[in-house]
Parts: C-alpha cells; structure tokens; sequence
C-alpha cells in the first residue's frame, strides 16, 4: 500500500471531527485515548506543513517585494 | 469720337468711378484661396467664391492688408478664432475697394471678425461628425481595448516639426527606464497635403498588423494652430476605421478637431502624447507590483488563519477529552450512589423483617409468657398440655416468672 500523500485540509478536517465528537459526547470511552492522539498527532503535522509553507512562501515572496 | 485716351487716362476713368460708385467699406465673406505675406509685412490674398459642389470657382478677387493693419489683425484674429489665416479658410472682412492703374482692382482688408470663421468651423465640424454619426463610425477607435503595455509605436508625424522632437525625447529619455519602439510615417501636418499624407501614413501602418501596439498623429504646438486641417472627414473617417487605437497630440488647447474625437484618446500636444504612455508603462508595472503585494499578503493571511484553526483545535482538545472524561466518571459515580441507596434500603427492609421476627420470638418466649401471669407445668420434665394425663398422687412441677415450686395431685 502506497503511503497517502498529507492533506492539510482533510486532516484539520479530522481534528475538527474528532473535537466534534468529543464536545457533544458521541466519543465512547474506548474510543478517546486512541482518537486523542491520533488528533494530536495530526496536529503536529497540520504545524509542520504550515511552518514549512510560510518558509517556502517567504523564500519565494522575498524576491517580489 | 475722335478723342482717344491714354490707357492711365481710362484707367483713372474706371478708378474715379468706382471710387464714386462704391465709397464706402463693405463686409464680404469668402474663402481664402492663396495667402503670402511679402518681406515688408503686407499681406496679399486671393479671395474666392465656390460653387455648392466645393470645387468650380465662382469668383475671385485680390486682395491685400497693408503691414500697419495686418499686425493687427493677425494677432486680434488668431488669438480669437484660434486659427491661423490661412487657404481653405472662410473669412468676414470688411474691405475698401481700390483700383490701381498698375496693379489693377483689389481689396483692402482694414478689419475682420474672427466670430464668423468660428461659426464656419463649428458648422463644419457639426456636418462632419453628424455624417460619421449616421454612419455609425464615431466611437469605433474609441471602443478598441487600449494595449495594457503600449510600447510600439507608429509615429504620423513629419521629421522636422518640432512636436515630433519633444515627443522622441521625452518618450526615449523618461526616467523610468521603459523602452518605447517608434516607427515614423512621414507626412505633412498641415496644408493641402496634409489629408492624404495622413491617410497613406495611416494605410502604410495597415500594411503590418500586430507590429504596432497604437498610432499617434502628433504635431507641433504654439499659436501656430491651424486646427481645422483635422475637421476633415476622410481624416476623421480613416481613424475610426484603423485596428489600432489613435492617440493625437497636434498642439491645441481650446477646441477639439474632429480627428480628435473619433480618436481612442485626444492630448494637448506631442510632450503629453510622451507622458501618457510612460505613466500607462507606471501603472502597468504598479498593478503588477500591487498583484504581487497582494499574493504575499493573501498568503500570509491563509497561513496565520490555519495556524488559528489548528491552535484553537489543539488547545480545544485536551480540556474537551477532560470534560468528557468527567461526565463519564460522574455518570459511573452516579450509578455507584444508586446502587448503593438501593443497597441500602434493601438491606433496612430486611433489618425490620428480622427485628419484626425477633418481636415475633420474644412474645412467643416462654419466660415472657410466664411473666405474663401464665405457668408451665411439667412431670418428669414433660410439659403438660392436657390434664387428664395426670393421675393421683403424680408430683408435678409448676414454673412460674420467679421459680418453681413441685405439687403433689390430690
């Protein structure tokens, strides 16, 4: 299986999906470690791609302004 | 009749008579058909009158303004009409007929009224654009889309006219370092010529379609300004029909020509013709700069607004999962309280069924009964419920609250 190519958008997505879920207590108990840091995990990344994408953007906006 | 006259004397004759005859000043309108003035300031003419088919002459006459007056008169009519005396002119002026023996009959020209041509003019102007009007050609070079970057340049110019030099130079020189691609199509800028040079300069620029971003026709300014060689219909009529648009700048600042109305943009001379196109190069490369200002802010803006999203989900998360967490637990610690009432209560019902026993035993207690006034009675430690079981003589045992004593049956 090829690995999936990072969507920022699907995973704030999911995190929102997940926080969702927890708000309005339709995460069962079983559920909310595994999804908790699956979220965070997808946090961390969401946080990586944005740091890299305002570097590239200042790199190549440098030029222009 | 044998009396003979000199030709002087006839012609002194004819002078007397006339002078007699017409002594006074008179105001004519004609059209100017020639015009010079000689090296000590006088101004001679040849006035005509056309035919309705603009072409076959009816009349025509000499004429002259004498330098003491044409001073005059130049300067009062030009700086009035905004033109130049010149051929092809309709013209009011009040004239003193002269007859010379030598140089024969002419007018003089002691005054003129500038409103007159003004009229003449506008008139013109009116059937001419009425006629493109009609024909529905007016804003045809107007409707063009203006080129963003008009840098290649078709010049309708002549070389030596000093507009033509202003606009090189101010073009080639601008500060800003653009470059600008002139090709030069030579004509007369005014005269006779002037309308078929600029129709030919204009059908040579035809020649190479997409070669040239616009046309300018430029000319020189200054009080110099004939402006009704433009209000001419082939002109006029070419420009609307031409691909590209026509900017003019022929030196003017009171009324427009026809030619530059139907042109896609009308300036005042050749300098602001230069300075039009260098600041549409400015505002070009301004957008472009704006555009790019625009990106990077945009950029910036998305980047910081999913930055909030994931830091709002990110300081969300924990506090909700605690949340849920507790209401879980609560939940649990909840039922654990109703059990335990349940529990509870279960457990009293039974405490009250045993002490409601524990009654139950207590009066049914023998000791209690005794004490209640009752006595047991028993032989050979039987308890004895009947009496016909005892006999005489048997020793029986009385238990009372307090003891007992024995009997003896009688």
């Amino acid at each position: 299986m090829t690995k999936k190519e990072f969507s920022f958008n699907q995973a704030v997505n999911e995190i929102e999906k997940i926080l969702r879920e927890i708000e309005n207590g339709e995460m069962d108990v079983d559920r909310l470690s595994v999804e908790v840091k699956k979220a965070s995990e997808l946090i961390k990344q969401c946080q990586k791609k944005l740091k890299s994408t305002e570097e590239d953007i200042n790199n190549i906006l440098k030029d222009l302004e | 009749m044998n009396e003979k006259l000199s030709l002087t004397e006839l012609q002194l004759i004819i002078k007397d008579s006339l002078y007699l005859a017409l002594p006074g000043l008179y105001w004519v309108a004609a059209e100017i058909s020639e015009i010079k003035e000689n090296y000590n300031g006088h101004c001679y003419l040849e006035l005509v009158e056309k035919h309705p088919d603009e072409v076959s002459i009816r009349s025509r006459v000499k004429a002259v303004v004498w330098s003491s007056r044409y001073r005059f008169i130049k300067s009062f009519f030009e700086n009035s009409a905004g033109e130049s005396l010149r051929e092809g002119l309709r013209i009011l002026i009040r004239v003193k007929i002269e007859y010379h023996e030598i140089y024969g009959l002419s007018l003089v020209i002691n005054d003129i009224d500038p409103a007159f041509t003004i009229g003449e003019v506008a008139l013109k102007r009116q059937q001419i654009l009425k006629r493109l009007g009609e024909e529905g050609v007016i804003t045809m070079n107007r409707d063009l889309e203006f080129p963003i970057l008009p840098q290649r340049i078709a010049v309708i110019s002549s070389a030596n006219a000093a507009g033509y030099t202003d606009f090189m130079n101010h073009l080639k020189g601008n500060s800003f370092g653009y470059v600008f691609y002139t090709s030069l199509f030579e004509t007369p800028m005014q005269g006779k010529e002037m309308e078929s040079g600029i129709i030919n300069a204009m059908e040579r620029i035809s020649v190479h379609p997409g070669e040239f971003d616009l046309a300018v026709i430029i000319r020189g300014g200054g009080s110099q300004t004939d402006l009704s060689w433009f209000d001419n219909y082939n002109v006029a009529f070419y420009v609307t029909q031409f691909p590209i648009p026509v900017i003019t700048g022929i030196g003017h600042d009171k009324d427009l020509s026809v030619t530059d109305i139907v042109a896609h943009k009308s300036l005042k001379t050749p300098t602001a013709v230069a300075d039009f196109l260098i600041e549409c190069m400015i505002s070009a490369e301004n957008n472009l700069m704006d555009l790019g200002s625009e990106i990077a802010d945009k950029s910036r803006l998305m980047i910081e607004v999913s930055k909030r999203r994931i830091e709002t989900a990110r300081s969300r998360i924990l506090p909700v999962a605690r949340n849920l967490l507790l209401i879980y637990r609560n939940t649990i610690n909840r039922k654990k309280e109703i059990l335990e009432s349940h529990a509870k209560n279960s457990l009293g019902l039974l405490i009250n069924r045993v002490a409601g026993f524990e009654n139950s035993l207590k009066i049914l207690d023998p000791a209690n009964v005794l004490k209640r006034g009752y006595s047991i009675t028993s032989i050979n430690g039987k308890i004895v419920k009947e009496c016909n079981v005892l006999k005489k003589d048997d020793i029986i045992d009385t238990r009372f609250s307090d003891g007992s004593i024995n009997s003896k049956v009688l």
